[in-house]
């Protein structure tokens, strides 16, 4: 080597004791340590003064208690030795703020003419990288959880919307599959009679399974309000298990409801709380095989009121437990095609009874081991309000001597409010679009109508135009007279809209006709 | 060239040796019990290699390469497909793997691990040759497995061969397989042929 080269090398090492970015540390074949840079000077704490001479593992004792001795072995024998700062997190103790410094590094032979005369030993501090992949680790797994979440969301929406169509599909089949065969020839009274329960069945499960859905929608979007009043919580059982009991018995299964303590009047939503027992019975019924048993147990406390109802159907499997109550789970999708539903009934139950301040919960001791569902609501902090001894009797409303305006465009819905109101005694006259029931009212002033049933939707001039147009005729002309929205506009807004414009009424189709009747007994009432 | 039964055979166990050694030390690395099964052993003509690693993995690769000196000399490499690369990677970190170009602690990480094989297959090569065999710093590249051999084979200046071990590391009920190329010339090939060949006798004597 020249001397200018000998020179440069000196200059070079130099440099690099002074400033290199790493810890780089040599020693000889005895393994004592012959050069110790500034970095180190700055990571241990320990001088090239302290350090050089010396052995390397009195130096850092903790290299020998690591197995690194091994690695310098073999480094004297020609290995070259890599240590990942994942498998040894630090080679040399270097403390920053208190904490070690994470480090990676290698140790390698040193060669002269091909022959290993010492070790060389550079460490590098990786804490920014390591920080750095920790951030992306942890921004990759946020990605990955919503990536996650977004494909359940839409895996459960894919399954619901299959759900869906098989369950609006079921009713309608049996509804149009009757019709035809009544409409193919003449039948008997008994094949008649089948033929309107079964049309009456599917149609009234299907109005179930939109009102479900309806009222999940307007509790996702916090819109669902109670009819707050007192319940007769036993009383509003026996009629969910009333309701129940036809579909029990035709397939054999007993249902018992032991109601025997005395049980408080309850503050909340007595057709709410039904619709809660309905569904939990009517899933009670729709699990629990042939000739099983349900029973409901209600058990008064000082502060609360818990209702179980037992089965002795196929159970739940533990690891569904937890989701039983989320909005479109069903166990097994397969199933929900054996026992229909949307698997909205269970999610309702829960956001009604919580809506009530109360909470429901699933116990299960597996497969084929039926199912318990408590209902637990809590009992007004004043006490137990006054019993009633009996509800008052329902009035059977008559509408003979009403004279009712019909004001539908669809001819099938026409039919049946005129029907429904014609049975209870009415006389009617039905128009088809907001022109002609103006018309009516202006040409019949002597036997003008006592009230006026108008659906909303309809084409051209709807409900809302109708109600103002009537709004503004006369007195004589039946300015003031009482209009009934009977309308498919279902939601609480759509109720709000109508109630605000000025209708006596909002009725969402399809109505109960002694709804209809009642109502429009209601509205008639002073002048009756 | 083709390796003899015989040759083979000692090959194997004295690989299976080495690879013994290598699973030690990850496992008390990595805190897992890994074991590395006893490999495959193939020689290939250089001009062949391209051809016989195709057979196993296609496309980008990870791969450990190493060059050795002494009286033994020639270019060593485990190579591993991303997959295995990433699956190794977190099975021994017990950590998600990132995607390699982003996550140099992975790539520190298999650079040991290959480190740690590479030097116990010719570790052991030096033993049986008694000979001092020099190493150079590992280094780790991804790249396409043709554009990784085509830097093993390099111009061809001199008849050569490539001793493909396979490893297959098994780690916390997994299995990850890798292959080990030592690109040897036929001077050194032989050489180390005649070693396992003593070796073998000495063990039968």
């Amino acid at each position: 080597m020249s001397a200018t080269a000998t020179s440069l090398t000196g200059a070079m090492l130099q440099w690099l004791n002074d400033h290199a970015a790493e810890g780089i540390f040599t020693t000889d074949m005895d393994l004592r340590i012959r050069s110790w840079n500034e970095w180190l000077h700055t990571a241990t704490g320990l001088g090239a003064s302290a350090a050089i001479g010396r052995d390397l593992f009195e130096v850092i004792p903790s290299l020998k208690e690591r197995g690194f001795d091994a690695y310098y072995r073999e480094a004297l024998a020609g290995e070259v030795k890599v240590l990942s700062h994942k498998l040894h997190r630090f080679v040399v103790p270097s403390m920053r703020s208190g904490e070690q410094i994470p480090q990676s590094g290698r140790i390698a032979p040193l060669l002269e003419d091909g022959v290993v005369v010492g070790t060389i030993t550079v460490i590098a501090d990786v804490s920014e990288r390591v920080v750095a992949e920790h951030e992306l680790r942890a921004q990759i797994a946020t990605a990955e959880r919503a990536r996650h979440v977004a494909e359940e969301a839409s895996r459960v929406k894919d399954e619901f919307l299959a759900t869906l169509s098989h369950e609006i599909r079921t009713p309608l089949n049996a509804v149009l599959g009757w019709t035809r065969i009544l409409r193919s020839r003449e039948h008997d009274a008994a094949t008649l009679a089948r033929a309107i329960e079964v049309i009456d069945r599917n149609a009234s499960a299907q109005l179930t399974l939109i009102s479900d859905m309806l009222d999940m929608a307007r509790i996702t979007a916090g819109k669902l309000r109670l009819g707050v009043g007192e319940v007769d919580l036993p009383a509003t059982i026996k009629a969910a298990v009333d309701a129940v009991r036809p579909a029990a018995e035709a397939r054999g299964i007993d249902i018992v409801l032991d109601a025997s303590s005395s049980v408080p009047l309850l503050r909340g939503d007595a057709d709410r709380l039904l619709q809660v027992f309905w569904n939990l019975l009517s899933n009670a019924v729709k699990f629990t095989d042939t000739g099983g048993h349900i029973s409901i147990r209600i058990t008064s406390f000082a502060n609360e009121v818990r209702v179980a109802i037992t089965d002795t159907g196929i159970g739940i499997a533990a690891e569904f437990l937890p989701q039983v109550f989320q909005r479109f789970k069903q166990a097994d999708p397969s199933a929900a095609r054996r026992h229909g539903g949307l698997g909205l009934g269970l999610a309702l139950v829960r956001e009604l009874v919580h809506l009530h301040g109360g909470s429901v919960g699933a116990e299960s001791a597996g497969l084929q081991a039926g199912t318990t569902f408590t209902v637990v609501l809590p009992v007004p902090v004043a006490g137990t309000i006054a019993r009633r001894e009996s509800p008052p009797p329902q009035q059977k409303s008559v509408l003979s001597g009403i004279h009712i305006l019909i004001v539908e465009d669809d001819a099938d819905a026409r039919e049946i409010v005129s029907t429904t109101v014609a049975d209870a005694g009415a006389s009617v006259t039905a128009v088809g679009s907001v022109a002609e029931a103006l018309g009516t009212l202006r040409d019949n002033r002597s036997d003008r109508p006592d009230v006026v049933v108008a659906d909303i939707g309809l084409p051209g001039a709807d409900g809302y135009t109708l109600i103002s147009e009537i709004r503004c005729l006369s007195p004589e002309e039946g300015g003031r007279l009482p209009v009934i929205a009977v309308t498919a506009y279902a939601t609480a807004e759509d109720r709000r809209t109508a109630l605000g414009a000025g209708f006596f009424a909002h009725i969402p189709k399809p109505f109960a006709p002694e709804n209809l009747v009642s109502t429009i007994a209601r509205a008639v009432e002073p002048t009756v | 060239m083709q390796l003899t039964t015989a040759q083979h055979d000692a090959l194997v166990e004295l690989l299976n040796i080495g690879f013994g050694r290598a699973g030690a030390s990850l496992s008390s690395l990595t805190g897992h019990r890994v074991l590395l099964e006893v490999p495959h052993v193939a020689i290939h003509p250089i001009d062949q290699l391209n051809a016989t690693l195709d057979e196993y993995m296609t496309g980008d690769v990870a791969s450990v390469h190493q060059e050795f000196g002494g009286p033994v000399g020639g270019d060593a490499m485990l190579i591993l497909d991303p997959v295995a690369a990433s699956t190794l990677k977190e099975l021994l970190t017990n950590e998600p793997a990132l995607p390699l170009t982003l996550d140099a602690s992975s790539r520190e990480v298999l650079t040991e691990v290959g480190n740690i094989l590479l030097n116990a297959c010719l570790g052991t090569f030096g033993n049986l040759l008694k000979v001092p065999i020099s190493f150079s710093v590992p280094a780790l590249d991804v790249a396409s497995i043709r554009a990784v051999v085509e830097r093993l084979v390099g111009p061809a200046e001199s008849f050569r061969y490539a001793l493909v071990v396979t490893a297959g590391f098994r780690l916390r009920d997994a299995e990850v397989t890798g292959y080990v190329v030592i690109v040897l010339t036929v001077q050194s090939l032989t050489r180390l042929l005649v070693a396992v060949e003593e070796w073998e006798r000495d063990q039968q004597g």
